[in-house]
């Protein structure tokens, strides 16, 4: 048992958190965007991720012969993770779902068209899985891909394509074979984001950021960009998510906010007094910290189970985010609590205690367990799959 | 960055669950509930044997050296089959307390320590010794400022007048480790639970576990049986309490596994409206929330475990890990009991142990809220 990195892990993780602090940039790393701080999507952040890939750290785990250095996906979690903690874009789509999908089922036209691009940071993607009636029953996507001459017609709508405003390709779920059982009448396809079928309708949200609603209309997609075969859709999407568990939801942002919050309560005053004295602040403080150290307990067991190969830490990863998420929303909920009615004034106002940080956090992680696989999906599968419970829901 | 346990101490875990599946039976286990002695000799003596009870002390003093991480190890087994044993009082906080006295500073240590952990570490490696601490005052917490009673001076040696509470298997107990106030500070003395003076009442409690109310009449000790320095007491009684709650984290954690088992077994068979009762999402969600808690829970014990072995402080670990722990066996055993329905309620079903023993074990050796103050003091105030 050993809860230390390597010293080769440590030397990286002290590489790049060194680097970030060096590359730092307010425009780039900015907490009040949340868990948006992923993206990519300005010209200041592509320019920043353009960076990132000029330091070899884009698509490190792939193969040597795709680019990659073949070196363990812990080093990409600890990347994410540093990424995150400094608000910077993180590694995501491209590297993860896409790049890997491409790797195993692309054709070699689909490699050498994007895989390069992906290593550069050349590209952004948008995924379109949801739809009005495929939310967490993702399988029941209904998008309609009809087979005509040379390629594909698609017709329909998609739901919550949250970078379809400033990606520049498209991998959508799409159904080609509506008499199949469902699961394989799924195929997956990748589409230039400005094709002038797509219509793309901002869905603006609660926290900082918009997602979108895209329609398609006569969107005709030529044979060679369908990923791999025709109707495995829904496989390569679950298989997808299997490979991808040291990039998913990071601890960091969490561990952040409540970093953020200690060190502003060891400083606030109320009344004159030190908050920090108040009996149920010290008692609220007491029990973040504690499921913050449960929450990266939590993210230690599933990147050791990822780590040790085997079977996809699927057990591990659902309740590292059935825990981490709601985790994420207390901490939200407690500082809000600790700061009173100051706490509802919002970022740019005077006086808003941490800049407004937690006001806009609190909105931020509303979603967080929901989306990417909602808290009762995980514990669906933590009953099944885990627990051996009967199949039923 | 590795979870993976070494063949020992998979050997240690096997071995240890093998014997208790034998000798803490739930039979056992419920003969032993309000028993005057508390635990079985069977027990006791396999526990010595397989060198569990000497597994945290230094192979010098006859023990098998072991680190926190395997006592913790073992305590999660100890959890699941809720073994009743005076393991924790004698071989963790009484050995503990005789081991780390005087060890920060050897020149300021009383010199007689070496003797008394000559006398009894050996003993209670073997099994052969029983020592408890005698701690809790009627009315005080858990806190320094809980030892009000005083050990005045009396010629060579002092003289204890007081109560303590939740002293667990003191009526086996060879010596009683009686913390008290002194002129100098808090203060640890051995004292033979023979001496004059000294009447014991079993009370009964949640665990139902062996324990006695102690009334200290004029009790004479004499001077050589401080352990420790002057006043250096609560220092050691403190430090040995980190490693006391991490252990006892772990014994939460191997209650809740083992609680939340049975209860996926008899959700499966257990039909109601045609359908197992598992098939209900309301409660498989119960069960799968448990089971998240219960395995994050297990990390942390072993982070705090593990940090311990490595010679880091546990300051704040260790309580974080009661803390969290001793929570999720409580509310593991609410929702099972819920899962059970009506039978839960009942003395003949195994579950109510469960039940009982996870709100006492949040209860005891540092509650809720005086966890809750160390985790703070050590974010907020330093
Ligand atoms: C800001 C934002 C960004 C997003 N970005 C993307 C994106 O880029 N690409 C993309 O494809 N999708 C994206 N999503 C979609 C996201 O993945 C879905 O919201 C999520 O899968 C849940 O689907 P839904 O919103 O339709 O809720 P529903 O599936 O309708 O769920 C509603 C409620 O029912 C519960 N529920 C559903 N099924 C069960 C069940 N079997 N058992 C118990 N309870 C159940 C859910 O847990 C939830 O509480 C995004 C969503 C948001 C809000």
């Amino acid at each position: 048992m050993d809860f230390d990195f390597s010293p080769a892990e440590q030397a990286f993780a002290d590489e790049v958190d060194a680097w970030l602090v060096e590359n730092h940039d307010p425009v780039v790393m900015d907490h009040h965007r949340e868990n948006f701080t992923q993206l990519s999507d300005t010209p200041e952040r592509r320019a920043f991720m353009k960076k990132l890939a000029a330091k070899g750290w884009l698509g490190m785990s792939w193969p040597k012969e795709y680019g990659g250095k073949e070196i363990e996906g812990v080093y990409e979690y600890i990347l994410n993770e540093a990424l995150s903690k400094h608000a910077a874009p993180q590694i995501g789509k491209g590297v993860g779902i896409i790049g890997k999908t491409l790797i195993r089922h692309g054709s070699d036209k689909l490699k050498q068209e994007f895989l390069p691009k992906v290593l550069d940071a050349d590209v952004e993607f948008a995924v379109g899985y949801s739809e009005p009636a495929a939310g967490s029953d993702a399988a029941n996507m209904q998008l309609k891909a009809e087979k005509v001459e040379g390629g594909y017609l698609l017709n329909g709508q998609k739901m919550w394509t949250t970078s379809a405003h400033f990606a520049d390709w498209y991998w959508v779920g799409a159904r080609t074979d509506p008499d199949k059982p469902r699961h394989d009448g799924l195929s997956l396809f990748l589409i230039p984001m400005d094709h002038p079928g797509l219509e793309v309708q901002s869905l603006p949200t609660i926290g900082k950021d918009t997602t979108n609603q895209v329609f398609f209309e006569n969107v005709f997609v030529p044979d060679e960009y369908l990923v791999g075969k025709r109707g495995r859709g829904f496989h390569m999407i679950s298989e997808a998510l299997d490979l991808e568990r040291f990039t998913m939801f990071t601890l960091s942002p969490i561990a952040n906010r409540t970093e953020v919050l200690v060190d502003w309560v060891k400083k606030a005053k109320r009344d004159d007094a030190p908050l920090k004295d108040d009996p149920n602040v010290r008692r609220t403080i007491a029990q973040i910290v504690t499921d913050t150290a449960v929450a990266k307990g939590l993210s230690t067991r599933f990147v050791c189970a990822a780590k040790s190969g085997g079977k996809p830490p699927t057990i591990e990863s659902s309740q590292y985010k059935l825990f981490t998420t709601s985790l994420s929303q207390r901490v939200c909920k407690d500082a809000l609590d600790i700061q009173g009615h100051e706490g509802t004034l919002m970022e740019g106002q005077e006086d808003a205690p941490i800049l407004g940080r937690f006001e806009g956090a609190y909105r931020a992680t509303m979603n967080e367990t929901v989306g990417g696989g909602s808290s009762e999906i995980q514990k669906n599968i933590i009953a099944r799959r885990h627990l051996g419970l009967p199949k039923n829901f | 960055m590795d979870l993976d346990l070494t063949e020992e101490q998979q050997m240690v875990i096997d071995m240890t669950r093998g014997m208790l599946a034998e000798h803490s039976t739930t039979a056992i286990v419920r003969d032993m509930e309000d028993d005057p002695k508390g635990y079985p000799e069977a027990l006791w003596k396999q526990m010595s044997e397989l060198g569990l009870n000497g597994l945290l002390i230094p192979e010098a003093y006859g023990g098998g050296g072991q680190t926190l991480l395997e006592g913790a190890f073992v305590y999660e087994e100890l959890g699941r089959a809720m073994a009743p044993t005076p393991h924790f009082v004698s071989c963790v906080m009484s050995a503990g307390v005789l081991l780390e006295a005087g060890s920060e500073d050897q020149k300021q240590a009383w010199l007689g320590s070496e003797d008394q952990k000559q006398a009894w570490l050996g003993r209670i490696a073997n099994g052969d010794a029983i020592l408890t601490p005698a701690w809790l005052e009627p009315q005080r917490g858990f806190g320094e400022a809980g030892i009000a009673i005083s050990a005045t001076a009396d010629g060579y040696g002092f003289k204890l007048n007081c109560r303590k509470r939740l002293v667990a298997y003191a009526s086996s107990a060879a010596r009683l480790i009686v913390l008290a106030r002194t002129k100098a500070g808090v203060d640890l003395f051995l004292v033979d639970p023979r001496a004059k003076g000294i009447q014991m009442q079993q009370l009964l409690s949640q665990g139902r576990e062996a324990q006695y109310q102690i009334d200290f009449a004029d009790v004479k000790v004499a001077a050589a049986d401080r352990i420790g320095a002057p006043g250096s007491g609560w220092k050691t009684w403190h430090k040995v309490m980190l490693q006391g709650v991490t252990l006892l984290a772990a014994q939460a954690i191997g209650g809740a596994a083992r609680c939340l088992e049975e209860t996926v077994v008899y959700a499966n068979q257990r039909v109601q409206f045609d359908k197992p009762l598992g098939a209900f999402q309301a409660l498989a969600h119960y069960m799968a929330d448990a089971s998240t808690r219960i395995d994050g829970g297990r990390v942390l014990v072993h982070e705090a475990a593990w940090n311990h072995a490595q010679g880091r402080s546990i300051e704040r670990f260790g309580p974080m890990a009661k803390l969290f722990c001793c929570e999720t066996y409580r509310e593991t055993t609410r929702v099972c009991a819920q899962i059970w329905g009506g039978v839960a309620f009942t003395i003949e079903y195994d579950q109510q142990m469960f039940f009982r023993r996870a709100k006492a074990l949040q209860l005891s050796w540092w509650d809720g809220p005086y966890l809750e103050e160390l985790i703070a003091k050590d974010v907020l105030d330093k």
